[in-house]
């Protein structure tokens, strides 16, 4: 006999073999699907002490499961599913399958802080929501956020020649993050520079554009700069 | 008139009692029935009391000794009242030593029993030797090294069960111990100094740590010691192949069920009536409360009070209570129970 509820069971713990032998019993055909256990069988405990050291998640512990964050929540107002305090439990006992299947909205908190105002323990549930974030990103788990791409766009340049290009920053931002080179706004923009602006000053920004020069006696700036951050971020993340 | 008063049990209120009758300059007699004084703290092995942190052995020992070195106390260990005649003001104690003793009025201190986790068998208790109770813990803190009773290895985990014989009306066990919460915070941050890669955890329906319990044991466990508490009542501990202890329950907040792994499960019991209080309320002829605790007279202007006149009780006869409040109510109900004198 199948199973007739499906719909009723989480769609990733339907199990279905075209050929399945159990103890030598060959239970192909209607017998084929099983429904794995919703047991959780284990705690990840070293899982809050990642969380706790990113910028924001450092007084996870503490929470006591009051759900004022939750209750005071802007997002939460919106959307149920959006649970502050339920991923600050998953964090402390390391429940990472539940806590990703919530990857898609946890950064979406707008850092509001009412949380952070409110909660009786000084928990800090935005930075945790912030810590959360950052992790799911460098863990590959969530895309970079737009914002962090233009970041890297940005520092990458600053590194190089101690200077940006602004035209070529916007060209990779978009370009990296699947967006139109000619937004209206840019090409307006550049209308009115053709229109308004002194010949001279065109020319070298699009001298500059070609050319990518250096910041004067830049020299190994951006080598020190990239080994102190490299350092830094080590420190924290071991 | 007599200038005695007889104070029964030598635990924490009775030794309070007898000291507060002595001061007050009359004369106690401690009928204590087992060999030594000191009451669950000692005859149970206590660590760190809750919330002085002083050891159960110093601070218990000290008010020991103050009774046994005072001349206006007459101490009988090994010893039980056996028949109470007269009424208040002129009672006559037969004690089972033979003795009889003339006092004009009784205090009962007679405490509690711990609850016997072998009630609760889906718990483990006396299947698997790394289930423990909350006693048999703080001897282990006392010994000064935590590991399994099993083979001797230090625990990568432990559980701490709470409201195991309380709050269960399975067992008829209708009251909150009290004192649990704070006992089994307390133990946590113990197990954590003495094995600090020992993660603990504590399954709790609610947490009680009441007063200023709050931040001093509750806050400061999961702050300092990152004790982790979770929101399970347990089903059923089992042994998995391997030897090690699993906890099975449902994860209240995560509304899933929990098959979790540990080295060892601690069992928070609660405090039973005394299980001589039947004996008791017939020796003195006091009524019991409902659920055998020693019952309360009327108790804003009869303070200490029994169902029987010239018969005073305090502290965890009573009911659960705390090893500081059972103090303040001993030295309450001993001075009580000599105002008795004063008036016949």
């Amino acid at each position: 006999m199948a199973i007739h509820e499906k719909s009723l069971i989480e769609a990733e713990r339907l199990k279905t073999a075209d050929h399945l032998v159990i103890d030598g019993v060959d239970v192909s055909g209607h017998w084929n699907t099983m429904i794995t256990p919703r047991t959780l069988c284990d705690y990840d405990e070293h899982f809050e002490k990642t969380i706790q050291k990113y910028g924001g998640g450092e007084n996870v512990h503490r929470c006591w499961q009051c759900g004022s964050c939750t209750n005071s929540c802007t997002m939460y107002a919106q959307n149920v599913n959006f649970n502050p305090r339920y991923w600050i439990y998953l964090t402390r006992l390391g429940l990472k399958d539940e806590l990703l299947k919530d990857k898609d909205i946890i950064w979406q908190c707008v850092s509001c802080n009412r949380c952070t105002h409110i909660c009786p323990r000084d928990v800090r549930p935005e930075g945790v929501m912030k810590a959360l974030a950052h992790w799911m990103e460098e863990e590959g788990i969530t895309e970079k956020s737009p914002a962090t791409v233009f970041d890297e766009e940005f520092w990458d340049q600053i590194a190089e020649r101690g200077r940006i290009e602004d035209s070529e920053v916007l060209k990779n931002f978009f370009q990296k993050t699947g967006q139109e080179l000619t937004q209206d706004w840019l090409v307006e923009m550049i209308k009115r520079m053709l229109k308004h602006l002194p010949f001279k000053h065109l020319f070298r920004s699009g001298k500059n554009a070609v050319m990518h020069p250096r910041t004067q006696s830049w020299g190994r700036t951006g080598e020190v700069l990239k080994q102190y951050v490299q350092e830094q971020k080590e420190a924290i993340h071991g | 008139m007599s200038d005695t008063v007889l104070v029964v049990g030598g635990g924490p209120a009775g030794l309070s009692a007898a000291a507060g009758i002595s001061a007050a300059g009359f004369k106690a007699v401690l009928v204590e029935k087992e060999d030594r004084l000191g009451g669950a703290p000692i005859l149970s092995g206590y660590a760190k009391l809750v919330p002085s942190g002083e050891w159960a052995k110093d601070a218990i020992g000290r008010m020991v000794e103050q009774v046994e070195g005072d001349a206006n106390i007459q101490v009988h260990k090994s010893t039980k009242v056996t028949k109470l005649d007269g009424d208040a003001g002129n009672f006559t104690a037969t004690l089972s030593n033979g003795d009889t003793v003339q006092v004009g009025s009784v205090v009962l201190a007679t405490g509690f029993t711990h609850f016997d986790s072998i009630n609760k068998p889906e718990w483990g208790f006396g299947t698997f030797p790394d289930v423990l109770t909350t006693t048999q813990m703080e001897q282990m803190v006392g010994s000064g090294k935590i590991t399994c009773p099993s083979d001797g290895r230090v625990p990568e985990r432990v559980a701490i069960l709470l409201c195991v014989g309380s709050r269960d009306r399975q067992i008829g066990r209708e009251w909150c111990s009290k004192i649990c919460c704070t006992v089994s915070a307390n133990l946590a941050m113990e197990i954590k100094e003495l094995s600090p890669e020992t993660e603990v955890f504590i399954y709790y329906m609610d947490i009680r740590t009441f007063g200023l319990y709050e931040d001093k044991f509750y806050w400061k466990s999961q702050e300092e010691f990152k004790v982790k508490y979770v929101k399970a009542r347990i089903a059923e501990v089992t042994a998995s192949d391997d030897g090690r202890l699993l906890v099975k329950g449902e994860d209240t907040l995560v509304k899933r069920p929990i098959v979790i792994p540990f080295d060892i499960v601690v069992h928070a019991i609660g405090m039973d009536p005394n299980e001589d209080n039947p004996e008791i309320a017939e020796t003195f002829g006091v009524g019991l409360e409902k659920h055998g605790y020693i019952d309360k007279a009327e108790t804003y202007t009869n303070t200490c009070g029994t169902t029987r006149k010239g018969i005073y009780s305090c502290g965890a006869a009573y009911g659960p209570e705390t090893i500081d409040d059972s103090i303040a109510q001993g030295k309450a109900a001993g001075l009580r129970a000599v105002a008795d004198l004063s008036r016949a």
